[in-house]
């Protein structure tokens, strides 16, 4: 049941590929012009594409331990996603590897180990290292075997691979509780290793999910408009994503406010340095932009119920909240690793086009080597009959 | 008022759906259609507007939280300023979220009670059933025979065609 090329996937596929091979031309040559930049860039995003993929398989997984019938039609989507995992794992602990220094945890004097000492222990870049390691080799062996279940079931297989997903999927959701807690604090966090927020991990899931319920719904509309699956995912499933959409752009408020204030609150000068820097001078405005974007607009365009029904409207906004996506981590790291002014030129237009491109080629590949419908699924009849 | 109804029952949704669109077609006009459980694309079938109760919960939300914003700054900020902790007297993270808890008490109050006045039911209201079997497992339509050019031998044939199980004629003064 491969899909025919078309025309517009093939032109697609080569605009892709020529993302990919400027971007990434750019890029090696931006690392011996700007080595700092290109880095930082570079974290931005295979962290944002690293949560994409895990985020993919975590919906999957939600779906199977939640019984979820719905999503069943365009589950391949979310697949396809997190069959990219060894890639975009591999490609962040490239980039956290290549600068395992900035991570030390400093100053590292002979008696800062009284007072730090599980800092002292938690920061040591080997550890950090063997960390990143096995969340990621974790998440790699669950997609691996999450999809592949999925992919291979005989026609006749009955129940017997759901109900292995439904376990798997169970397991799974406790390891990508603590391991994602853990790298998202190693990854970005870290980076300013006297700054801590136990809001942390929930705020970075908060925004992975919102991301990854974007993604879904721009390939999804994408591939119906190809026409791959025209007639299967449905205004309904669009309709279900973008309250979901709603519901986590308001979470991620939610994790995002709960975070500032507490700390706005305690006024702790340890803890407000994090804020101080991206509340004064030239980061406020992106500071402000950040909530406009990944919440003000979405909330209250994806209000009413035609919107979130309308594809036009979805495409829009779920496009929005990718870009914000990236102001938000953008946020997270530039103002440690660049300095104390925003800036954006070629260096982020590279990475961004290069990331797009990868994502987008690797994604289309992965999806054509499978059915675009998971067929012997016993809910898919549920799913292409979902009204909402 | 004492009107001359038409009862339909069904033992199927399916039946139930394509008879609201008979009817609909023919133009008769639904009083209203009772199913034990939610029936999907049944108000599509009728023709039902959208519901209103976003509005009213869209605006009672607007109205507990702006109005606690503007009342926690006019406590905080104008009638009685206290130094809390060297903050400035008109801090808005310290009225957010009290402004987000009314904002969701209002919006919750006000399509709960809105929902309650629009459907007139109160505690302790007789509850009006055109057929007990509808709490159970039978679907039933109410037509109104609103006018002269009804026909309701017609109607009963087209309905029992469609796979109803039993066609009745009531004349009452019950408002359903």
């Amino acid at each position: 049941m491969k899909p025919s090329n078309t025309p517009s996937s093939d032109r697609l596929t080569t605009l892709l590929y020529v993302t990919a091979t400027v971007g990434a031309a750019l890029l090696a040559v931006g690392a011996f012009v700007a080595p700092d930049r290109i880095w930082s860039n570079l974290l931005v995003a295979s962290y944002y594409l690293v949560t994409l993929s895990l985020g993919a398989l975590l919906f999957i997984a939600l779906a199977y331990v939640s019984g979820a019938g719905w999503s069943v039609a365009f589950r391949r989507v979310p697949e396809a996603m997190a069959s990219l995992l060894p890639v975009t794992g591999l490609a962040v602990v490239a980039v956290v590897a290549v600068r395992l220094k900035d991570y030390a945890w400093h100053p590292r004097g002979p008696h800062s180990g009284d007072n730090f000492w599980f800092k002292d222990w938690w920061l040591e870049p080997r550890w950090i290292l063997t960390r990143a390691i096995v969340c990621v080799l974790l998440w790699i062996v669950f997609a691996k075997l999450i999809v592949g279940i999925s992919r291979y079931a005989g026609p006749h297989s009955g129940t017997r691979s759901l109900t292995s997903n439904v376990r798997l999927s169970a397991v799974f959701l406790v390891v990508v509780g603590l391991s994602f807690s853990c790298v998202s604090i190693d990854w970005l966090m870290a980076l300013e290793p006297m700054w801590f927020s136990t809001m942390w991990a929930v705020y970075q899931f908060s925004g992975m999910v919102m991301a990854t319920l974007a993604a879904i719904v721009v390939l999804c509309l994408m591939l119906r408009q190809q026409g791959v699956l025209k007639g299967i995912f449905t205004d309904d499933h669009l309709h279900d994503l973008g309250k979901l959409l709603l519901g986590f752009s308001c979470f991620w408020m939610y994790i995002w406010f709960s975070q500032y204030m507490l700390i706005w609150y305690s006024n702790i000068p340890e803890e407000t340095s994090w804020f101080i820097t991206r509340t004064h001078g030239p980061w406020l405005p992106v500071f402000v932009a950040n909530i406009i974007v990944n919440w003000a607009v979405p909330f209250l365009v994806l209000l009413p119920r035609p919107a979130k029904r309308n594809p036009g409207v979805m495409m829009k906004v779920a496009v929005l909240i990718l870009v914000a996506r990236w102001i938000d981590l953008y946020l997270v790291v530039f103002p440690k690793t660049v300095g104390s002014t925003p800036v954006f030129g070629l260096w982020e237009i590279a990475a961004i086009t290069c990331g797009i491109g990868l994502f987008g080629l690797l994604f289309f590949r992965q999806f054509d080597s499978a059915s675009s419908v998971p067929s012997s699924d016993p809910y898919l009849n549920e799913s292409l009959h979902h009204h909402c | 008022m004492n009107e001359r109804q038409l009862l339909v029952t069904f033992d199927h949704a399916d039946d139930l759906l394509s008879a609201v669109e008979t009817a609909r077609r023919e133009r008769w006009s639904i009083v209203d259609v009772f199913t034990p459980y939610a029936v999907h694309g049944l108000d599509r079938a009728m023709g039902l507007r959208p519901s209103r109760l976003t509005w009213v919960c869209f605006i009672c939300g607007a109205i507990g939280g702006l109005g606690m914003l503007w009342f926690q700054h006019w406590v905080a900020a104008i009638a009685w300023p206290i130094n809390v902790g060297g903050k400035p007297w008109n801090s808005l993270p310290a009225d957010v979220p009290v402004a987000f808890e009314m904002m969701i008490l209002l919006a919750a109050f006000g399509s709960v009670f809105a929902l309650l006045a629009v459907s007139r039911l109160y505690p302790g209201k007789k509850a009006v059933m055109p057929s007990g079997e509808i709490t159970d497992d039978r679907f039933v339509m109410v037509i109104r025979q609103d006018n002269a050019a009804f026909d309701a031998d017609a109607a009963r044939d087209l309905f029992e065609q469609a796979g109803a199980v039993d066609v009745r004629e009531r004349v009452t003064d019950e408002e359903l």
